[in-house]
Formats: structure tokens, sequence, C-alpha cells
């Protein structure tokens, strides 16, 4: 019973630090394709959902295709990495989630790259996607037909006969993952010197005083369910993290 | 006198909240997490520096008329290469300081660079030139992340070294507050400036 009241305080403590940071307000993680901007049809959903999938299970690395109502004031690079990281896309560690965010009402387009796959889906590369396939489309009003070449172009990148990101470990020191892991570690002792902590005090007064470092990954998704490629199993992906890297584009 | 054994209950209480609670683990853990903010600001710096002498070359060869900007830029990042800030020194704020000045000068250079580039249309569709372009502005996002990552955990970190009880422990341990960053950097979105 103890144990769940731990867990549940630093939820509580975590979830409260989370949301004083994030002032965006993000959509729920409902599947690959979350078209807030209600502009893909079912049928066009389906064929995306499909190429995902299919990828992600070659592969491993996760895509996501996102469509926002608002960007809520702010700009589609500041509101992509947040959401990145608030839905982890991509697996914890190896960072290989890629977000094609769209944003009609603003009419800017994005190529979110995680750090692990920066080192293939170079901003060069997202950057001729976008200017190339993406944008021509959008521009002559055929959104949903820019989407779907946006989404091959992106995955034929990753199978041009490049080596698969878990295999490119070099692109990994550009993050530091392993620091990443560290921060974990002590933050375990911690909650160990909490148990001890929490048979003589509450719970609520000792999350106080153990903040979560910032490069931890937020947005831990539930493992690797092994029923459900990817880990996509109900409203989070597997711990991924961004870093900013991709390309943006507007169309008018 | 069950006053007083109640009294004593609460003190010892106190104490080992204080002894456990107070920053014993979070300071080490929040400093690490501080030096690796910082660590990826820099990579992220030294990449777009690692950019511009490829970036002067290509724009040197359809913009011959450009000699002094291309002279800022390159003048700029030779200063700013000689600025590097160490993990440690990351509590000087005069150290901290100079580093955002030369960084930040280096941005206006840049942004003048890519103004003065949007005036040839040669250049523009120089494939290249587009390469280096989408780079540039992939790198300047990256700090602009990695900046708004290290103002964050040096804020989690000053927090806890300067309220109690984390103080005590920063006492114990010599730890002081780190220098944060002033404020956005003025040109840290993508510097392809519109005419």
């Amino acid at each position: 019973m103890t144990v769940r009241r731990i867990f549940l305080g630093a939820i509580f403590a975590a979830f409260f630090f989370q949301t004083a940071w994030a002032a965006l307000t993000f959509p729920v993680l409902t599947g690959r394709v979350i078209d807030e901007a209600g502009i893909i049809s079912k049928t066009t959903n389906q064929t995306l959902d499909q190429i995902l999938h299919d990828f992600e299970t070659r592969s491993g690395n996760q895509v996501v295709v996102v469509t926002l109502r608002s960007l809520q004031g702010t700009s589609i690079e500041d509101y992509g990495y947040q959401l990145g990281r608030h839905w982890g896309i991509g697996h914890k560690g190896k960072d290989n989630g890629v977000m094609l965010v769209v944003a009609p009402q603003e009419h800017k387009v994005r190529i979110e790259v995680g750090y692990g796959l920066e080192g293939i889906l170079t901003d060069a590369r997202s950057s001729s996607i976008i200017h190339n396939s993406i944008l021509p489309a959008f521009r002559a009003g055929h959104i949903e037909s820019g989407v779907v070449q946006g989404v091959k172009e992106i995955v034929s990148v990753f199978s041009a006969g490049d080596s698969l990101p878990s295999t490119n470990s070099e692109f990994e020191g550009q993050k530091i993952s392993s620091l990443e892991t560290d921060a974990s570690l002590p933050f375990k002792e911690a909650i160990i010197a909490t148990i001890v902590l929490v048979l003589i005090f509450g719970v609520y007064l000792v999350s106080v005083f153990f903040p979560r470092p910032v490069l931890s990954n937020r947005g831990e998704g539930t493992g690797d369910d092994p029923n459900i490629p990817g880990g996509f199993d109900g409203d989070e992906g597997s711990g991924g993290s961004f870093g900013g890297g991709g390309a943006s584009g507007r169309w008018y | 006198m069950s006053q007083f054994s109640r009294y004593w209950w609460i003190i010892a209480l106190a104490i080992i909240t204080l002894f456990v609670a107070g920053g014993i683990n979070s300071i080490p853990t929040l400093e690490q997490s501080v030096q690796a903010s910082w660590s990826q600001v820099e990579n992220n710096y030294q990449r777009r520096m690692d950019l511009i002498p490829n970036l002067v070359e290509t724009v040197k060869g359809y913009a011959k008329f450009e000699k002094q900007t291309l002279t800022d830029v390159v003048n700029a990042r030779a200063n700013a290469t000689k600025i590097t800030i160490s993990a440690d020194q990351l509590s000087n704020s005069a150290a901290v300081h100079q580093f955002e000045q030369v960084q930040s000068e280096l941005s206006s250079a840049l942004t003048r660079l890519m103004a003065v580039s949007e005036r040839y249309p040669d250049l523009k569709a120089n494939q290249g030139f587009l390469a280096l372009q989408s780079q540039l502005e992939g790198t300047e996002n990256r700090i602009a992340v990695a900046r708004k990552d290290y103002i964050e955990s040096v804020k989690q970190y000053n927090t806890v070294v300067t309220t109690f009880p984390g103080r005590i422990w920063a006492w114990i341990y010599g730890a002081q507050q780190k220098q944060t960053f002033k404020a956005a950097e003025g040109a840290d979105k993508t510097p392809a400036v519109k005419l």
C-alpha cells in the first residue's frame, strides 16, 4: 500500500511539474495519424496508418502524422519538439521518432526528427521533402496527397540503402544519451531513500524534494508490448525524445 | 512530561527530513542535468560554427560584391571559437555572458549574410546553398531548444540550491548558483530573412 502511495505521490509531483512547465496543450495520442484539424479522410487515414505501421515493424522507427487545429500562438518549431517529447515518439534511448506536423490554420508544415535519426533524415533531406514534394501539393490545394507523399518520402529515406538507425551508434553520440540513463539511476536511489522516509513522514512533502531533471524522458511509454508492434498501446509512444532537428515550410 | 516527549519527536522528524530530503541526492543529480544540457548547447553552437566555412565559400562564389558581410561572418566565427566554457565555469556569470555575447554577434553576422543572399537568384537556386541553408536553420532551431533546456535545468538547480533545506546541502557541497542565459537570443530563429 505504501509503495502505491509513493508511486502516486511521485506521479502527482511529476505531473504537476510537467504541466507547470509546458503551457501548451497537446492532442491525445490515439494512434499513428492524429487528425486534430480534421483534414484527412478515413481512407487516407487507413492508408497512412498501414504505411507507418509496416515501417515501424520493419525498421523499429516510429513515425506519426499530426494535423493541428492551432499552434496556440507559438512557432511550429517550438510546438513540434515539445509535442514529440510529450508523446514520447520513438523508443527511449534510441530516440528514433519522426513527426510530420501540419498546421493548416497557420499554413505551416514541419518534419520533426528525433535525436537518433538526425544522421539519416538530415535537415537537408527533410527540407528537400518539404519543398519538393509537400509544399507543391499543398499550394495546389491537395493537402491529403501532400501528406501521403511526404510520408512515403520520409519512409523511403530509410530504405535507400542506409543502414538502420539501431546500428548507427555514432549518431547517438550527438546526444548525451548515456547521461540520460545515468540521471535515472540516482533517481531510483532516491526512491529507495524516499521509501525509508515514508515510514516516518508523508509522501507528498518528499516528492517536492526530488524534482525530475530536465533531460530525463518525459512521457515514458508503458514499455514495448510484444502484442502491439512498437509499443503503441493506447496514448503513449515509447519514450523517445527530440532536440529540434528537422525542417519546416510554409504555404500560402 | 508528555508534551516534552512529543516535542522531541518533532525535532527528530525535522532532522531526518533535513538529512534525507534536503538535497543530498538532488543537487548532484540536478548538477548533472545542468552539465548535460550545457553540453548540448555547446555541441549545437559548435555545429553551427562547423557549417560556416562551407557557407562562406558557397556564397563567395555567387555574391562577389558582399566582401564586408562575408568578412564579418568569418571574424565573428573566429571570435566565437576563442571563447569556450567548461562545465565548472557555469557559476561564473561574466564567463557565461561573454560566451553569449560572441555567439550573439555571430548570429547577427549570419542573419545579415542570409539576408544578403536573398538578392542573388543564382545562389538561391544552388542545391549546395539550399542544403547549407536548411542545415543552418536546423542548427539554429537546435540551439534554441538546447538553450531552453539549459535555462530550465539551471532554474531547477538554482531553486534547490537557494531554498531551504537545499541551501544547507549547497553549503556543504560548496555548490553555487549557475548562471542562466539572459534572454532568448535575438536571432535564434531561422536566420533567413525575407526582404
